[in-house]
């Protein structure tokens, strides 16, 4: 065992004079986090503008303009009055989500129940915003043409009016359209089809998106340092050290035990750092912190050592390095670090979780979001384990069987 | 194949009919030597001969396909473990943590063959003064000098004080001041009573430190002894080479009717049509009448070496070639 401990502190000592590669495990997925928290988290309603061109000017094309600001709508709608050059340039650029056009005499027309036509130009380049300004639009054309069916008399009687209407005259349509609401309100309010709108059950608000990513972008440092350090292998055949090894009566499995805990300090700190910011910006109770890095450790030297292994596979650094990094961005992907397991489709997220870091991603997601700590169950803790040991057995085969050797 | 002359002390190494074969290919072909306490042995031969795979047979790394080898009374094969334990191994290439500063290096060494505590330290120390790299302990082997780095390789191999050191070529590409603080090392070592095994491929270095050595080509052990019986299987003869343009048959024709003329003791070494070589008693005297014989043959000489009987002479006469080639 003293040999182990030696072949700890040596690479120990190595690593220390490579910091740079370490920093560089904890900074790429630190870069993608904080990119995806600033894309995911930041709660910014979308909004588009409407330019309007104006060509009637009247009271009912006010109307128009009106509806477009009022209520929630108004909250992602701008309506900015143009010209129609203006306008159209404007919309060809991509600055504005659509451009709606009323001609003059659109009034009269509405009035005479005459057909017209409203021209709407939508941006291209966009597809939820234009689609929203299309619909609001045919709502307040149905509306206003039920509108002009329904008080027909009372609009005629109006614009047969001289400039200046007598307050009877006034009074007289006002009851008129009074009447008429009144005797259509009861099947307007309430309608005669009642409609019974039942709500889901109240559920509590799921976690933020960002923190769904973090268990992802947390794996991807411990996978980054797994697999750098797995290379150490060929590092040190190339060096001669490995077959200087075989000359020598210690233990490859004590070379291995060694190497092993040194990859477990390492991936200790990439995994505590990324872990810590993690905890927090999230604010995730630190009572949850030693259980998760304890697990990220073991999980990350369970994956050292079958990256070790698959390293030892091949009889030429270059193919070893290839292959580990095609097998490496796929791991990534299905195992959650680029799209969280929890918005994946079902089928994807459950092949996610059978990737041993989707896996192990996984259940660090039960850990941080359960209330209490140590969620992860002992079944998965036994396979990691047994993943873990299994790897190294590999790899004690592969130096015996000639790794070492050549 | 005779055994040498030199009457060792305690054997430390034996090698008994061992041979190594990929496939068909015989590496190393069932030979036998032995070297003892307080010793240098040396293994001679071209690169390709067999040294490199006969040391990595003694040291472990390859199986034999047959025969023996013992370290310390210890088969390395069945007693491995045990044997590695006495071996102390210098390779051929440098095996070395280059991020690792020297002290770590030795150290970790001395731990891989089960040295601790104050023993280890003392002995690092030791090591490190030996080697001359005791002001550059704590730097990184990759700032080294060549010459250093092959020291401190050297350092790594004998931190244990091993008895028997496997040295193989410890001198190439290395510089003229640098080889010879090594061969001062094995010196070193060899008095403070190591067995050592050393294989070069230089002459010169055989003939200045191995006490007994053992000539190897194709494989095959084809001569041993002490340095001055090696010499004495030359004689006094000399190895002269020609190199011009020489008629195969006249050629040959014209220097046996030489040798019955002036009854000399002239042995053909080798001949081809733009080169022959001949082992001869006082070369020089006979040089006239060669260069007549190969003129009257319609050959023609645009080259002559002579050399005086040494080990790499002796490897011509006994395999034809040059031990460089």
């Amino acid at each position: 065992m003293s040999f182990a401990l030696s072949s700890f502190h040596k690479d120990v000592a190595r690593w220390r004079q490579d910091w740079m590669a370490t920093l560089i495990w904890v900074a790429i997925p630190l870069m993608l986090g904080s990119l995806i928290t600033i894309l995911m988290g930041s709660g910014v309603t979308p909004s588009g503008k409407l330019l309007l061109v104006d060509e009637d000017q009247t009271f009912f094309s006010e109307l128009i303009v009106g509806a477009y600001s009022a209520g929630e709508l108004g909250e992602f709608i701008t309506v900015e009055k143009t010209t129609y050059e203006d306008g159209l340039a404007r919309v060809n650029e991509g600055e504005a989500s659509g451009l709606l056009v009323i001609p003059a005499g659109f009034a009269a027309a509405f009035i005479e129940s005459e057909p017209v036509t409203l021209t709407l130009r939508t941006n291209p380049s966009q597809t939820i915003l234009p689609g929203i300004i299309q619909n609001v639009t045919e709502i307040l054309l149905d509306a206003g043409f039920y509108a002009q069916q329904l008080f027909s008399d009372e609009i005629e009687t109006l614009t047969s009016l001289t400039d200046d209407p007598t307050d009877a005259q006034v009074a007289a349509i006002a009851v008129a359209i009074q009447n008429k609401i009144e005797t259509v309100a009861p099947r307007l309010f309430p309608p005669v089809i009642d409609v019974v709108i039942v709500e889901p059950p109240e559920e509590s608000p799921g976690p933020p998106i960002a923190l769904l990513y973090m268990p992802g972008v947390i794996l991807m440092a411990v996978v980054f340092a797994a697999n750098g350090l797995a290379a150490d292998f060929w590092k040190e055949r190339e060096l001669g050290t490995l077959r200087r090894l075989v000359f020598a009566p210690a233990l490859p499995a004590e070379f291995l035990v060694g190497k092993a805990l040194a990859a477990a300090v390492i991936i200790a700190i990439v995994a505590g750092l990324t872990l810590f910011l993690g905890f927090l910006y999230h604010g995730i109770g630190w009572a949850h912190f030693p259980v998760s890095l304890l697990w990220l450790v073991v999980s990350g030297v369970a994956l050292f050592a079958w990256f070790s292994a698959l390293q030892m596979l091949f009889s030429n650094q270059k193919t070893a390095g290839v292959v580990s990094t095609l097998v490496v961005f796929p791991l990534l992907m299905a195992g959650g670090s680029f799209f969280p397991l929890a918005v994946m489709p079902s089928w994807i997220a459950s092949i996610g979780r059978a990737s041993p870091n989707g896996f192990m991603a996984d259940r660090l997601a039960t850990e941080i979001t359960s209330i209490g700590v140590g969620a992860i169950d002992l079944q998965s803790w036994l396979i990691v384990l047994a993943g873990l040991v299994s790897g190294l057995l590999f790899c004690a085969w592969r130096l015996r069987s000639g790794f070492a050797r050549a | 194949m005779p055994q040498p002359d030199t009457v060792w002390f305690t054997t430390m190494l034996t090698v008994t009919e061992l041979s190594k074969n990929y496939g068909d290919f015989v590496a190393v072909d069932r030979i036998s030597f032995s070297a003892g306490e307080g010793g240098i042995y040396g293994l001679l031969g071209p690169n390709g001969a067999g040294k490199s795979t006969t040391i990595n047979c003694i040291a472990g790394l390859l199986k034999p396909t047959s025969g023996h080898a013992s370290v310390a009374g210890h088969d390395v094969v069945a007693e491995g473990k045990a044997a590695r334990g006495k071996l102390g191994v210098v390779p051929q290439e440098l095996a070395l943590y280059e991020d690792l500063p020297a002290v770590e290096n030795l150290r970790y060494w001395g731990k891989a063959y089960g040295l601790g505590g104050k023993a280890l330290d003392d002995r690092v120390a030791e090591v490190l003064e030996t080697i001359g790299l005791g002001d550059r302990a704590k730097d990184l082997p990759k700032t080294f000098s060549g010459g250093m780095k092959r020291r401190l390789n050297f350092g790594c191999g004998i931190v244990h004080k091993p008895p028997v050191i496997l040295l193989d070529e410890p001198t190439v590409g290395v510089d003229p001041q640098s080889r010879a603080r090594i061969f001062d090392l094995v010196e070193a070592e060899r008095d403070a009573g190591a067995c050592v095994l050393y294989t070069t491929h230089y002459m010169e270095e055989a003939e200045r430190l191995c006490d007994s050595l053992a000539i190897i080509d194709h494989g095959k052990l084809i001569a041993q002894g002490t340095v001055a019986e090696l010499r004495a299987k030359l004689g006094a003869r000399d190895v002269l080479q020609l190199t011009g343009h020489f008629p195969l048959e006249p050629t040959k024709q014209a220097i046996s009717a030489l040798v019955e003329r002036v009854n000399t003791d002239l042995e053909f070494l080798s001949q081809e049509e733009d080169s022959v070589t001949l082992s001869l008693s006082q070369a020089s005297q006979h040089l006239p009448a060669i260069f007549e014989a190969v003129a009257n043959t319609g050959g023609r000489v645009t080259e002559t070496s002579l050399r005086s009987p040494n080990l790499e002479t002796l490897f011509l006469l006994l395999t034809g070639k040059e031990l460089r080639e």
